[in-house]
């Protein structure tokens, strides 16, 4: 299976879990989904979820500047987006319980 | 946009936003603020300058790249079959057209130089200017590459580039970046001296050819920095490859090349029209009048004994004789009633009265009264014999013939 088809589905919630702790810009965002452990997701997908998600209403932004380049744009959690998180982990957990109780059936 | 991106990695955020070019514009921009952010960041971890294979192996090809992108962000997909197609094929059209319309008419309009055939230069300019901006128009964001993809310029595309691979590789290399600036700086002295040739003064045609050769570098430069250019370059160079030879061969020749860019109106040259013209105007019948301004009937000749013929146009004449319809004694007859070619029983009427009122008569002018040698009046005019002065029309400047009455 191709776990890079699988976070196709769940990588809003990756995202907005990775934001909980600390805003974010693209890049960070990006190396913090990796070192959790997500290598294969696509960096183009993430910068594309940031804007929907902002475009939802569920990150607030704001520009700060870097010592080494351009100004980076930052994402971070407002009320939407953590009422979202909630929601998503809710039905993330229902979901991931349901499919391991089907594999153990199918195991045993 | 971030104007700091070089090289490939530059490139690659030129080819993303071709693929994300049907997004609306603000929209484009701001997620070009990001993908050019993201790519300096993916810069970094290289530690030279990354190349565009290795980009592409890192990010995948910037299509990828762009629909990951697209998909994540929730756009609708790219309509792949909708407007660039369509958009490049019109593109194409109208740059063929820039091409072949516009410069068969100004190539016609310098080729004569007259004022009448400039005409079509102009009319030329308009086409390829207009076709190209259509052009342009057609093909938007895109970059003219987008032709290539259609039918027929896949087609065209093939055999050009089985032409050039015939020409051995260092030869190719030397026509680049030899030939392309010689070219750059020929077309732009041929073609802004041809348009200040047309004033016909030699020094403002230097200066215009040097001023266009300055532009023609500009815009040469320019076009290699965005190839959307090519759509007004393109047509001007078929031009220019049309005028540089032709301009070169008359240098050869004998430098009489202003002939053909239309500067030489000297009525000396057989070029000249045929007939009797004054201050541009053609001269159909002459009215003389003595000095005390009765008509009278003159044979006219010009300084070396020609006599000055005027087509005559009177009911005697019909149009299929035209021998013998030249004459020099002045007033002719002219119709006054009925058509030319019609004969007297049809109604024709023909007449040598002046049909204007006369002019006072140059008695009432004091600068003539001292050299005037009291003619008889309404005297016929004897040659040799009167010493008259230039009647009064005569002294208006821009006369092109000199009447004297000859022996």
């Amino acid at each position: 299976m191709d776990p890079s088809q699988l976070l196709k589905g769940v990588l809003d919630l990756a995202v907005l879990a990775v934001l909980r702790d600390a805003d974010g810009y693209g890049y960070d965002v990006l190396r913090r989904l990796r070192a959790a452990g997500l290598e294969d997701v696509a960096d183009a997908s993430v910068y594309g979820t940031l804007r929907r998600l902002f475009a939802a209403g569920a990150l607030t932004s704001y520009v700060q500047p870097s010592e080494e380049g351009p100004h980076r744009k930052y994402y971070g959690l407002n009320k939407t987006g953590l009422e979202l998180l909630a929601q998503s982990t809710k039905t993330w957990n229902h979901f991931a319980d349901t499919m391991s109780v089907l594999l153990l059936e199918e195991a045993a | 946009m971030n104007s700091t991106l070089t090289g490939p990695v530059a490139t690659y955020l030129a080819q993303v936003r071709a693929e994300l070019s049907d997004l609306p514009a603000g929209e484009l921009d701001d997620v070009l603020d990001d993908v050019s952010g993201h790519l300096t960041e993916v810069a970094a971890e290289f530690e030279d300058e990354p190349t565009a294979a290795s980009l592409q192996e890192r990010l995948g090809t910037p299509r990828q790249y762009a629909d990951e992108l697209r998909t994540a962000a929730g756009y609708p997909p790219r309509k792949v079959t909708g407007t660039e197609k369509t958009g490049a094929e019109a593109a194409l059209r109208w740059g063929i057209v820039a091409s072949i319309v516009g410069p068969f008419f100004v190539v016609i309009g310098l080729a004569n130089g007259t004022e009448e055939t400039l005409f079509f230069g102009v009319i030329g300019l308009i086409a390829l200017f207009g076709a190209a901006y259509l052009g342009v128009r057609a093909l938007r964001g895109n970059n003219p590459e987008a032709v290539l993809a259609t039918r027929r310029g896949k087609q065209a595309a093939e055999s050009i580039s089985s032409t050039i691979d015939q020409i051995p590789p260092n030869v190719q290399h030397e026509l680049v970046t030899i030939g392309q600036p010689v070219w750059w700086v020929a077309r732009g002295i041929v073609g802004g001296g041809a348009i200040f040739a047309v004033s016909g003064a030699a020094a403002v045609t230097v200066v215009g050819a040097l001023a266009g050769a300055v532009v023609s570098v500009w815009i040469g430069r320019k076009t290699q920095q965005d190839r959307r250019w090519l759509w007004y370059v393109v047509p001007l160079n078929v031009i220019a490859a049309i005028i540089v030879p032709i301009w070169l061969a008359f240098s050869f020749v004998g430098g009489t090349s202003s002939r053909v860019f239309g500067d030489d109106y000297t009525p000396s040259s057989g070029y000249n029209q045929s007939g009797l013209w004054l201050d541009g105007n053609g001269i159909e019948n002459i009215y003389p009048f003595d000095e005390r301004g009765q008509q009278v009937k003159v044979r006219l000749y010009d300084q070396s004994g020609n006599p000055i013929n005027l087509q005559e146009q009177n009911c005697r004449l019909d149009s299929a004789d035209y021998s013998d319809t030249l004459s020099n004694t002045f007033p002719h007859r002219r119709i006054t009633e009925g058509s030319y070619g019609s004969s007297v029983d049809e109604g024709c009427k023909d007449s040598e009265k002046a049909p204007f009122v006369p002019p006072p008569a140059p008695a009432t002018t004091p600068a003539t009264t001292s050299v005037t040698p009291s003619p008889t009046p309404g005297a016929s005019l004897t040659p040799g014999k009167t010493p008259t002065p230039a009647p009064p029309a005569a002294s208006k400047p821009g006369v092109t013939l000199t009447m004297t009455p000859a022996r």
